[in-house]
């Protein structure tokens, strides 16, 4: 049928233009100095090797990984319960806790990552309930600890939907026919809807780990101004600095780091899949 | 058994805890007689009367809507047209394109933006409501491709073969068969549309010029103080939102309605 | 009559591949025309392209002598009732059937008249405002039948309509889409891959394959005369046999000659002998003029199906040496551990493992006490591609071993000519014990012999049917014993009222009008 092949050759070229040339643009500034007009460019690696050989730009780099890393932990290790416990309540409280997750997520992440300042401040709601029990002030805001809880809270609903879907796709039986083998509850929760359920728990860290890695208000609102993640220096290199071709340079590197460790999480997840059909 | 299910109600209290209470404390805060964000002084009205006359906010939050509504708009009608499309086209056509529309998804945000921006700035387009309108689009249009796409897979292929076949023109089999049977993709395809529109912050921030802002854009910029209407505007924004969800979520009621008693 | 629909070298690419190699055929006026063939053949595509949903690679279809390849769809006066209906699940039943003439912008007044005339026709009368999703599969295919016909098309084209319906509602619907045939009076084109609907509907059957038409005709032309052995099979259940045509009137097969009405073949041309299950009688041995064992029974309803097997197939007998079972005991370790010794061919050996060599000998390592398994860590072995004795030592983590012997041979495998098939089986050690307490002793038995057969044409396994030996299973003890492994030989299908017992030996026979002639496909 081909009455209605040509509906998307529109978007084909709009894809060309808006998704496919901005993308090339970045590279082409990536590798190349400032300055360049249609007709020269010249081609370097002077952005990549200057952001290599800058202690402090590895500093970020290095502290931009930690984080999104803790966060993403985090995420699996709150997210997987909570999924769990979902997923085995009833059908029609499932719909509703699911909601619950989601609505959340609908609302702007900046405000409810603003909300965040004023429960963490020096006097604000945490304080206060930790003053309550004789607890004395404690500096949360303008912390790492702000910063981490600040993606957990905006990023899980991600890892817990993913893992949410994977467990309820989960055929019964399995369970069924694996208690019918002989497993016991734990046996058939670690042989059986674990390695299962494992396709949600990796989309799941990619969800997580990519906004992480790359968010750049967060660390602003809860991390304040000195704070800085690699997210910040692309944005100040764009928008303070002006130099395009670093902040090309750096979301060149960003990128691939991200694409690495997706490629690392896929590959541990199939090896995990692999060695799945082992003996006890 | 009992000690478990009780388990299983507290975690999930606090979850439902850990996501509403920064929501509730910003509603409960915006009509805070103080300027505080951490002691309650009284009931007052005070920072949305402040909201509503300040100019800036009032212009963002109409800008937010204007350009969430074009975007919404143009790219459901896109969106669901380019998704029929492809369903007709070549395997390889069709895993290109989807390929490619699922980057501005999966990419960092912080990416998309900056190539955005400097895709702008090299055609000399001068970044502002048209950049923002065409940015919004972009990013808009991927979400409702991949929320139609599932429904068309689950349709029988031969439908508008039928409809052709009983003397239908291919825009009549659109119009009249095709579109009625996803419509539950296009809806969801348009919330989510307009969703991310209107709370998207990082490339709207990137690709805005000419002093015109959206929400998010304020509310970064304002939160360096403490300025407590931008409560005032938060908690409008979260009354819109969840308006939206609401009519979304009533209206396939609405429509279950409607038809059983048709079928009477 | 008239010729309504011709179509001409049709020729249709997907991809590089050929889905229709040219294909010519004339339907005329109201025919009800069946395309036959298994998926795959092309005949939904032939459909499609004369619904105009496909376009041709090559080639013409011509509709009341003109050109209509270039035509779409919804100006043509085809309808079509497509597979699984192909319904609009958001219109009721009358709305469904309405669809076309509403596109036509008939008068309300017409359309209603239009759509009850249909709704009765149908037998739906009572059903007009019932959504379509919550009908059943027979009313959902008499829904889309009213509303291909109620445009009045000169042609309905049927995409295999009753693939989804079960047996009983399928066959009532058979009938049910004749009776409507007859009475609307158009040309019926319909797709299906079942020969037993093809031959109850059709005026005429269009046999196809892989892109090709094999066979036009009639459902008695078709079925007893098919041109080849593919549209025999296709047609129903048959008896093929390979023969040789001495001379007209006489074909020989199984070694001997018997008369036949065919003729016009070449002198000893090698031909496919056809014999319908129904037309072979089973007499006493004396009278047949094929004698053979039935091999199985099977209670079909009104009749019994019987295979009976003139001639064995390709067959290898093997010797199993049975004893004792003198399993090694590790007091120490309180561990016993047995295995014996086993035959391989010179051929296996490069492809030899361990996992192999423990299956060949039994190797088995046990608690005594607990009767547990424990598992052999250690295989020690060294093997030449040459005949000879090698040993292999089985060894626990705890030290239990035993040494077996591996016995390198020569092929030991049966060739047959005439099948063109080899079978292939080595002797082989076995346990007493081993032998009662296997639970599928048949497959244990190939598993130790390592029996397989294949084809000498194209290496493709044959599956061993039979397995004899003339040991009880229960009571075996020591002792040299005889295996016989054969794949299938001559069998026929012979349908018949009278039952015989399974076992029986009995004569087949025939008269020479039963015996069909076809060329060897090329």
């Amino acid at each position: 049928m081909k009455e209605f092949r040509n509906m998307a050759f529109p978007y084909v070229i709009w894809i060309a233009v808006m998704i496919v040339a901005p993308m090339l643009l970045i590279l082409l500034y990536a590798f190349t100095t400032a300055g360049n007009d249609v007709t020269t460019f010249h081609f370097t690696l002077e952005n990549f090797t200057r952001f290599f050989s800058d202690m402090v730009f590895l500093e970020v780099l290095r502290r931009s990984l930690f984080i999104a890393i803790i966060t993403t932990v985090i995420c699996i290790v709150l997210g997987y319960p909570i999924a769990y416990i979902i997923a085995n309540s009833q059908i029609k409280h499932q719909v509703r806790l699911i909601l619950m997750i989601t609505i959340p997520t609908w609302i702007n992440m900046l405000v409810r990552t603003y909300a965040w300042m004023g429960i963490l401040q020096d006097n604000g709601l945490v304080n206060q309930i930790l003053g309550f029990f004789g607890i004395g002030h404690v500096t949360l805001l303008y912390t790492d600890f702000a910063v981490i809880l600040g993606m957990v809270y905006n990023f899980i609903p991600f890892m817990i939907l993913q893992i949410h879907a994977s467990l309820t796709k989960m055929d019964k039986s399995y369970l069924e026919a694996a208690s019918d083998l002989g497993a016991d509850k734990v046996q058939s929760f670690l042989k059986i809807t674990l390695p299962l359920s494992l396709p949600g728990v990796i989309s799941g860290i990619t969800l997580v780990f990519l906004p992480a890695v790359s968010s750049f208000f967060i660390p602003k609102l809860l991390g304040g101004g000195q704070y800085v993640l690699i997210g910040n220096v692309i944005e100040s290199q764009f928008l303070t600095s002006g130099d395009w071709n670093f902040g090309s340079a750096i979301s060149v590197i960003m990128a691939i780091i991200i694409m690495f460790s997706m490629y690392l999480t896929k590959k541990v997840d199939k090896d995990e899949s692999a060695k799945g059909g082992d003996t006890v | 058994m009992k000690q478990k299910r009780i388990f299983s109600k507290l975690v999930l209290l606090l979850t439902g805890l850990f996501f509403y209470l920064p929501i509730l404390y910003i509603i409960v805060f915006s009509f805070n007689d103080g300027r505080s964000l951490t002691k309650f002084e009284g009931f007052s009205l005070r920072w949305y009367d402040k909201m509503f006359s300040d100019s800036s906010m009032m212009e963002a939050l109409g800008y937010t809507i204007l350009i969430a509504c074009i975007a919404t708009v143009v790219s459901t009608i896109v969106g669901t047209l380019t998704a029929i499309g492809l369903s007709r086209s070549r395997k390889i056509m069709r895993s290109l394109v989807m390929q490619i529309n699922d980057l501005p998804v999966l990419n960092p945000e912080i990416v998309t933006a900056i190539g955005l921006l400097m895709f702008f700035s090299s055609l000399g387009i001068s970044k502002g409501l048209g950049t923002l309108i065409l940015a919004h689009i972009m990013f808009c249009i991927p979400y409702v491709i991949l929320s139609v796409t599932p429904k068309l897979r689950s349709l029988d292929p031969n439908l508008a073969d039928a409809a052709l076949d009983l003397g239908a023109t291919p825009f009549q089999a659109l119009m009249q068969v095709i579109v009625p049977q996803i419509t539950p993709g296009i809806l969801s395809g348009a919330l989510i549309a307009f969703t991310m529109s209107f709370d998207d912050f990082i490339i709207s921030y990137f690709v805005t010029g000419n002093g015109i802002s959206n929400i998010s854009i304020i509310v970064y910029t304002m939160s360096k103080r403490i300025n407590p209407s931008i409560n005032a505007l938060s908690t409008v924004v979260i009354l819109l939102i969840t308006i939206a969800l609401i009519l979304i979520n009533i209206i396939p009621i609405i429509q279950e309605k409607k038809k059983g008693r048709n079928a009477k | 009559m008239k010729k309504l629909i011709q179509f001409k070298r049709i020729v249709k690419e997907f991809d590089g591949k050929l889905v229709l190699k040219g294909i010519d055929l004339d339907i005329y006026e109201n025919e009800f025309v069946t395309l036959l063939g298994p998926s795959g053949c092309g005949k939904t595509t032939l459909l499609r392209i004369l619904g105009g949903f496909l376009t041709p690679t090559e080639g013409q279809v011509l509709f009341d002598g003109q050109d209509i390849s270039k035509i779409p769809p919804y100006k043509r006066e085809v309808n079509t009732v497509f597979q699984k209906y192909a319904l609009f699940p958001h219109m009721n039943v009358y709305n469904n059937i309405a669809f076309g003439l509403k596109i036509k912008k008939e008068p309300k007044d017409i359309i209603e008249q239009k759509v009850m005339r249909m709704l009765k026709l149908v037998n739906l009368e009572e059903y007009a405002d019932r959504a379509v999703t919550e009908m059943s599969g027979g009313q959902q295919q008499r829904v889309a039948i009213a509303r291909a016909l109620v445009n009045e098309p000169s042609v309905l084209l049927l995409d295999e309509p009753l693939g989804a319906l079960d047996l009983k509602l399928r066959k009532e619907m058979q009938r049910e889409l004749k009776k409507i045939q007859q009475e609307v009076g158009i040309t019926f084109i319909y797709v299906t891959h079942d020969q037993e609907e093809a031959l109850t509907m059709s005026d005429k059957i269009v046999v196809m394959k892989e892109g090709e038409i094999q066979q036009i005709g009639s459902p008695t032309d078709i079925y007893n005369e098919p041109v080849n052995e593919y549209v025999a099979n296709f047609i129903g259940e048959s008896n093929i046999i390979d023969g040789i045509m001495l001379k007209d009137y006489q074909v020989m097969f199984e070694d001997k000659k018997f008369d036949c009405v065919d003729f016009g073949f070449a002198p000893n041309e090698r031909v496919d002998v056809v014999i319908r299950p129904e037309d072979l009688d089973i007499v006493p041995k004396e009278q047949g003029k094929l004698k053979g064992i039935i091999k199985s029974v099977l209670f079909k309803g009104v009749h019994y199906e019987m295979m009976v097997e003139t001639k064995v197939g390709t067959s290898i007998t093997v010797k199993m040496r049975v004893s004792e079972d003198r399993p090694v005991f590790n007091e120490a370790a309180n561990e016993k551990i047995s295995a014996n010794d086993f035959y391989l061919d010179v051929e296996d050996v490069a492809e030899l493992d361990e996992a192999t060599i423990v299956a060949r000998a039994d190797a088995q390592a046990w608690n005594p006490d607990t009767d547990e398994f424990i598992s052999i860590k250690e295989i020690e072995y060294t093997i030449k591609q040459e005949n000879g004795t090698y040993p292999v030592t089985f060894r626990t983590a705890a030290g239990t071993a035993v040494t077996v012997n591996m016995i390198v041979k020569d092929e030991n495998r049966v060739v047959n000519k005439e099948y063109q098939e080899e079978i292939f089986a080595v002797n082989f050690f076995k346990k007493a014990d081993e032998i009662h307490e296997s639970i599928a002793l048949e497959t244990d038995l190939k598993t130790w012999a390592n029996a397989s057969a294949w084809s000498l044409e194209d290496g493709s396994p044959v599956e061993i049917t039979s397995i004899h030996y003339d040991f009880d299973p229960e009571t075996v003890t020591t002792g040299v014993y005889e295996v016989t492994f054969a794949t299938e030989g001559y069998e026929y299908k012979v349908d018949t009222t009278d039952f015989h017992p399974e076992g029986a030996e009995v004569g087949l026979t025939f008269t020479p009008e039963d015996i069909h002639i076809m060329s060897k496909e090329q």
